[in-house]
């Protein structure tokens, strides 16, 4: 999702292009401050020195890193860590060209100072984005650090090495430490002095792919580290809102507290205006603690006249779906190959399938909270949060502030899944604190948190596929249709169809995938029926989490219909030719890695072999999202499926992944865990549905996510590559949910195609 | 109409025996000093005073020992218990000794009114002379405290007391306990103490309109107080058979790993009463109870839990999957256990007294406000789960719990929740 | 109302209303941070502490009902962090966002106390009352298992990484 973010954050407003960008600015080292700073200048070459400029704050502060006195190595992660340890593997790519003892290393999650004002609004990063970056910034250390111990030592740079954070001459070593005291660097690198910087071949790294301890993991284990909830400021009061029943066009007509008044600790209850249009219809109960502020809001009646989506339900959105992919005029054509029409007019015969998700919440264990207050002018809003610089335009229209004037400190996310990208609950608590005068600390409950989630929406989509008299694929088409989180939260980042018609990439990647089957078509349509009732999210791989359930589903009918082994039909289709030939750096070698993660995981699957009754394999792959940044995932679930009760036992995942270089292999596994579950989980227990305008589900009595005795056995494997890293927290999300679809078709044969798979849905598909 | 006649027939019957029973006063005293009874006889008088229990219902207010104010809300009114600390105008410091036993025997106050059933004077009628006078000691030498309760309310007729000698001579035989030969003198024991200080049954039979205990249906368990006491004979529903060994458990500890814990009214009589009493006593009560519920021995009744839990825990049946998820979440880390090796502080719900009791009162109630410390096993608590499950949620919880109990499904469950919240 | 308990070991003496939940009592009223909020109804358990040495969910644990009694959170675990328990936790790198872990473990300690070598069987129907929203449960279970010095009989391990042939990564 980070990856994704970065991806969503720059792409705004340059284009994506197939090689991360290197900085366009210099690099900067010399002692300021606490030790020596190595750091990006903020733009372009300083006349004056490295040590000046850097003591001066002229560098970008979202890339630094220090080396103490005391020889500590300090990198600056001004990242939201959620999970995926982005810090370690931020810090790992700097400390092996640096040539640090890792022990020595150090995160420190920059304090977001309002001299760095730029911090927060910084865009995020992500291992993709930053590896060469970082690479060169680690070696550019390395080069300074040389040159400095070798002039201590007296002897010449060319005669010395690093190591371990030792400058190396013969039998002659001097620690960074001591340079750092001793020595005076002031060095500054020229954009051409960075690219020409050498960087390691990839059998020299030391860290980088090495087994390591993810720094952030410590503090997870005592209690000592802090999210977004534990944010204290003195003379806060809590808040707690009233969420209305509708999410747009709520008003209030009038708010009853007087049984309230009796409940110590109770203040009063505000009614927010919101100029931003985020919140509309919100009242934000005040009072001394968070109990006593539930305990107030029980009691406290709002009146309110409802927008008009109060009616709505799950069923009347897939219908709308529905009605919108039979007219064919709406929606962008994301892929519209010459000859569509053609292979299905000639087709000897088609297949065609309509799938369905249902609406998911992203339960992120914290539910979402904010504190908000004015410190000497200035607001600060202290919560975890995603994606800073896409809330702070609308924080600052609620304010009625300038932007530059508010300032997000941001703190461990108690779980982010693309739920914190979206920091829409940041605005109440600033109009809260900005009402009362007061800082403000805005505690959701659970239910609240639901209430007001950017859900998945639920989807539809239709798949066809054309096929010859001999079985052949002639060609295919696929129309999906959801509520769109870009176009609802970020429009500006909508590409153009093939006719013209602007759409949401990440409701629809994953779909244009690199099989040969004929003439494709692919069209994507906004359900704004769903996007009318809620705020639709980016949800832990967003679009791909439906459209694979789908596409993945299909291909395993389409293999069944030749009668051809689910595997073998993908391998033949998986040619790198022509437009899925791949191209240098990032999709080099094309479908022939998806063919590779695919033969793997047959290789270490029990594929083929024979089952236990009602037991069954079941396969799907995917490139993840982009086709320009493909992370190539192949999968096979082992289900069993019990006839009498209708429950879906997963007893195994195996999975292979091949996304490039991995810099932090623990910490990619555990994405990969993660992911796998969160897709299993999605297939076979959570999801809610609509009913009059809001989620069903609201908190765990009813809503189900997966929890420890569900697990299966889980065998994950990488492929050892040295290509570009790419990403790797989403993907297996979207290959388990089809996998599972496709076991429980071979252990039971019975097809879904609607997820969640509840067992009633399984006893009613096995007595159908 | 049947039962208009028939209420009819008795007020006139109860009238009658009225003029019959006629109860003269005896004479006040002055208060006796503490010291002049003997440590030996106070010491005993609080063993006994424990095996009946006499403080949780003399006591609403802890600071206030045996003053009374305790309510006792029955289908004819709320009955209020009196103090009976020695405090010479509002307990019974004035009474002697033949006016305690006379209470405690016959109930009939010191004035020669008649006293409520709800005193089971009933059972304390089967209490030798010793022990009422090693009683009448005890409680005489305890701190005299000046507290009047709230007055009884009572509707009418009921709250003409002199009815209460009708009562008497429908539903009061008034014998000394009989020890039977035929058993040991720890059985014996265990039968003087439950059926006489002890009035076991008072809680564990049920009773009819006037209150009184069914003859025939002694310790065919019954609802007091909202809280279910469980049949303690053959009748009982408990999956597996009660032993002397868990009933000395359960009456010491206040926990049973086969059965359950000890709450509502039985926490106090377990922690508050029978706290005071030897392990002697515990055992020979524990022997009597066994007795009458016929267990077996203890290797044969972990095997039958044993199995019971195993198949429990391999239920699955659609109809109850969305009770057996609340309980994975909500339940389970405190509940579950290894078949064979189950453990006390994780009461297993398979074979809980809450689920097989016919009546859900207590499942409902503890799932719905928990229970506090010292409740059941000293140190445990349960949180209450009420605000956060809703009705439809305890009822898919009390049905799935209730099949893997094996006992059949609990009828108007939505009723019985709504009645528990309001407890 | 003035209600005292022991607080990871210290005498500690609140006054909040009897119904306020020990979870915020925790951590607004005593400043621990350590104990979160997830569900608030007693299904998450990222809210578990130890009330008498075991676990309970303090979200929906009433002041009123630990008057007296003993409590404790992650911080006062072990002085210094350093229960078996943590240290598994980080050798197995269990967390990932890690907000639920401090309920994690405190459960597990209650599981470890009534199964000191628990099978797979018993962490997962004891552990499932743990929502672990990131999905860390394999490396927790791995981790219970490290610390109690049981066997794992999942495939919890290390990452593996397979190197393909030349001639598979030359073609399909
Ligand atoms: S917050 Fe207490 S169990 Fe979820
Ligand atoms: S580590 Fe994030 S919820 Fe468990």
């Amino acid at each position: 999702m980070r990856k994704f973010a970065k991806y969503l954050a720059n792409s705004a407003t340059e284009q994506a292009s197939d090689t991360p960008r290197l900085s366009r600015r210099g690099f900067l080292i010399g002692a300021a401050g606490a030790g020596l700073t190595m750091a990006f200048a903020s733009s372009g070459i300083p006349v004056a020195s490295a040590a000046k400029s850097i003591s001066e704050g002229a560098f970008e502060p979202t890339i630094w890193f220090q080396v103490r006195p005391d020889g500590r190595v300090i990198v600056n992660i001004v990242e939201a860590e959620m999970g995926q340890h982005v810090g370690t593997a931020l810090a790992r790519i700097v400390a092996d060209e640096l040539e640090a003892d890792w022990n020595d290393v150090e995160l420190h999650y920059v304090d977001s100072d309002p001299k760095w004002g730029l911090m927060v609004t910084g865009g995020s990063w992500s291992v993709w984005e930053n590896f060469d970056k970082l690479s060169r910034a680690g070696a550019a250390g390395r080069t300074a650090l040389i040159e400095e111990g070798a002039k201590l030592m007296g002897v010449s740079a060319g005669q010395c090495q690093a190591r371990g954070s030792q400058v190396i001459a013969g039998d002659r070593a001097i620690s960074y430490a001591d340079i750092v005291r001793d020595g005076n660097i002031d060095r500054s690198f020229s954009e051409e002095e960075l690219k020409a910087m050498p960087i390691k071949p990839p059998q020299e790294r030391r860290l980088i792919g090495e087994e390591s301890k993810a720094l952030d993991i410590p503090d997870k284990t005592d209690g000592t580290a802090l999210y977004g909830l534990d944010a204290t400021v003195e003379g806060m009061v809590y808040g707690r809102p009233l969420v209305p029943p509708t999410r747009y066009g709520t008003g209030i007509n009038s708010v009853d507290d007087s049984k309230a008044k009796s409940i110590p600790g109770y203040q009063q209850t505000l009614v927010l205006d919101d100029a931003s249009g985020t919140v509309p219809g919100w009242a934000v109960v005040i009072a001394d603690s968070v109990h006593a502020a539930n305990a107030a809001a029980e009691v406290i009646k709002v009146d309110w006249a409802a927008g008009k989506t109060a009616d709505v339900s799950e069923q009347q959105i897939l219908d709308e779906g529905r009605r919108l992919i039979d007219d064919a005029s709406t929606g962008a054509l994301v892929v519209n190959e010459d000859g569509v029409d053609n292979a299905f007019s000639s087709a000897d015969s088609v297949l065609e399938q309509e799938y369905v998700t249902h609406s998911v919440l992203h339960f992120q264990l914290e539910p979402v909270n904010a504190l908000a207050f004015q410190k000497d002018g200035r607001w600060e809003i202290h919560t975890g949060n995603q994606w800073q610089s896409l809330i702070l335009p609308t924080l600052a229209k609620a304010l009625g502030e300038k932007e530059d004037n508010i300032v997000m400190r941001t703190y461990l996310l108690g779980g982010g899944f693309g739920r914190r990208l979206n920091g829409d609950y940041c605005v109440p608590a600033a109009l809260a604190a900005k009402q009362l005068g007061k800082p403000v600390k805005l505690v959701l409950t659970r239910e609240d948190d639901s209430r007001f989630d950017s859900i998945r929406s639920p989807s539809v989509q239709k798949l066809r596929m054309a096929f010859d008299s001999n079985g052949q694929v002639l060609g295919m088409e696929h129309h999906a249709t959801a509520g769109w989180p870009t176009k609802a939260m970020a429009p500006f980042f909508m590409p153009k169809g093939e006719n013209g018609e602007k759409f949401d990439p990440f409701s629809i990647h994953g779909a244009a995938h690199w099989y040969s089957l004929g003439a494709h078509r692919l069209r994507a349509i906004s359900n704004e029926l769903a996007s009318d009732t809620f705020r639709p999210g980016w949800l832990r791989s967003v679009g791909s989490g439906w459209v694979n359930w789908a596409l993945e589903s299909f291909i395993d009918e389409a293999a069944r219909k030749t009668g051809e082994d689910a595997i073998e039909f993908r391998l033949s289709r998986l040619k790198a030719e022509g437009k899925n030939a791949g191209s240098a750096p990032n999709s080099v070698g094309g479908a022939n890695r998806q063919a590779t993660v695919l033969k793997r995981v047959r290789e270490i699957s029990d594929w083929g072999k024979d089952m236990p009754a009602d037991t069954g394999l079941g396969v799907a792959t995917t490139y993840g999202q982009e086709r320009n940044m493909p992370t190539w995932t192949a999968c096979v679930a082992r289900v069993h499926v019990n006839r009498d009760s209708g429950k879906v036992t997963l007893q195994k995942l195996t999975l292979v992944t091949d996304a490039g270089t991995i810099v932090h292999p623990d910490g990619a596994l555990a994405q990969v865990e993660g992911a796998a579950l969160w897709g299993a989980s999605m297939a076979l227990h959570e999801g809610t549905e609509i009913e009059q305008g809001e989620v069903r589900d609201t908190n765990l009595n009813t809503y189900t996510p997966m929890r420890m005795r569900d697990v299966p056995e889980i065998q994950a494997e990488f492929i050892k590559s040295t290509e570009t890293a790419v990403g790797l927290g989403e993907p297996a999300t979207t290959v388990v949910g089809p996998a599972i679809g496709n076991a429980i078709f071979a252990a039971a044969g019975v097809r879904m195609r609607t997820i969640p798979i509840r067992p009633e849905d399984i006893l009613a598909a096995l007595k159908a | 109409m049947i039962k208009k006649i028939l209420s009819g027939l008795i007020v006139i019957a109860v009238v009658v025996a009225f003029l019959i029973v006629w109860k003269p006063a005896i004479d006040e005293i002055d208060r006796p000093s503490a010291d002049s009874f003997n440590q030996e006889q106070i010491a005993k008088g609080k063993v006994l005073a424990g095996l009946g229990n006499c403080a949780s219902c003399h006591t609403s207010d802890p600071s206030k020992p045996l003053a009374g104010g305790v309510d006792f809300p029955t289908p004819f009114g709320t009955l209020y218990s009196t103090n009976i600390s020695p405090h010479p105008e509002q307990g019974i410091g004035t009474w002697s000794e033949e006016a305690f036993l006379r209470a405690m025997r016959e109930g009939v106050s010191r004035d020669g009114s008649h006293l409520y059933p709800a005193f089971p004077y009933t059972h304390f009628t089967k209490v030798t002379d010793e022990d009422l006078s090693a009683l009448y000691a005890y409680v005489m030498s305890r701190e005299a405290v000046d507290h009047q309760g709230p007055k009884n309310q009572l509707d009418f007729p009921f709250n003409l007391r002199m009815l209460q000698a009708g009562w008497k001579t429908l539903f009061f035989d008034g014998d000394r306990f009989q020890a039977d030969d035929s058993k040991g003198d720890a059985w014996n024991r265990g039968a003087y103490i439950a059926e006489g200080l002890g009035h076991c049954t008072a809680c564990h039979s049920p009773r009819n309109a006037f209150g009184a205990e069914i003859a025939d249906e002694t310790y065919n368990g019954a609802v007091v107080d909202n809280w279910y006491a469980p049949a303690l004979n053959t009748t009982h529903a408990a999956p597996v058979p009660w032993t002397e060994d868990e009933l000395f458990q359960y009456l010491r500890a206040g926990g049973s790993k086969w059965h359950g814990i000890a709450a509502g009214s039985m926490a106090s009589v377990v922690h508050k009463g029978l706290i005071e009493a030897p392990d002697d006593d515990i055992r020979a009560l524990a022997m009597y109870f066994q007795d009458l519920t016929g267990a077996e021995d203890n290797a044969k009744a972990a095997e039958v839990a044993a199995g019971h839990v195993s198949q429990a825990q391999g239920m699955a049946d659609p109809a109850t999957r969305t009770g057996e998820e609340i309980f994975s979440a909500a339940c389970a880390s405190c509940h579950y256990n290894a078949p064979s090796s189950l453990k006390a502080a994780r009461p297993d719900l398979s074979l809980n007294s809450a689920v097989t009791a016919p009546d859900p009162v207590n499942l409902l109630r503890i799932t719905l406000h928990g229970i506090d410390e010292p409740t059941g096993l000293r140190g445990l608590a349960m949180p209450g789960f009420g605000p956060g499950l809703s009705d439809a949620d305890l009822i898919a919880l009390a049905r799935y719990l209730r099949q893997s109990s094996g006992q059949p499904p609990w009828k108007n469950l939505e009723q019985h929740v709504q009645d528990a919240r309001q407890l | 109302m003035t209600i005292q308990f022991q607080l990871n070991g210290e005498a500690m003496s609140l006054d909040v209303p009897e119904d306020t939940p020990l979870l915020w009592a925790i951590r607004d009223h005593a400043g621990l941070t350590g104990t979160k909020f997830g569900c608030g109804i007693g299904m998450c358990g990222a809210c578990t502490v130890h009330l008498n040495g075991r676990a309970t969910r303090s979200c929906i644990t009433t002041m009123g009902s630990v008057s007296g009694q003993q409590i404790t959170t992650i911080e006062g675990l072990d002085q210094d962090g350093e229960h078996p328990l943590q240290q598994a936790w980080v050798d197995a790198q269990a967390p990932q966002c890690g907000y639920c872990q401090s309920g994690q473990i405190m459960q597990a300690a209650t599981l470890l106390q009534d199964f000191p070598k628990p099978t797979d069987e018993q962490i997962n129907q004891v552990m499932s009352g743990n929502l672990c929203r990131c999905m860390a449960y394999v490396r927790i279970r791995k981790a219970i298992h490290l610390a109690a010095g049981s066997s794992d009989s999942s495939s919890a391990g290390s990452p593996q990484f397979y190197e393909p042939g030349q001639e598979e990564m030359s073609n399909a």
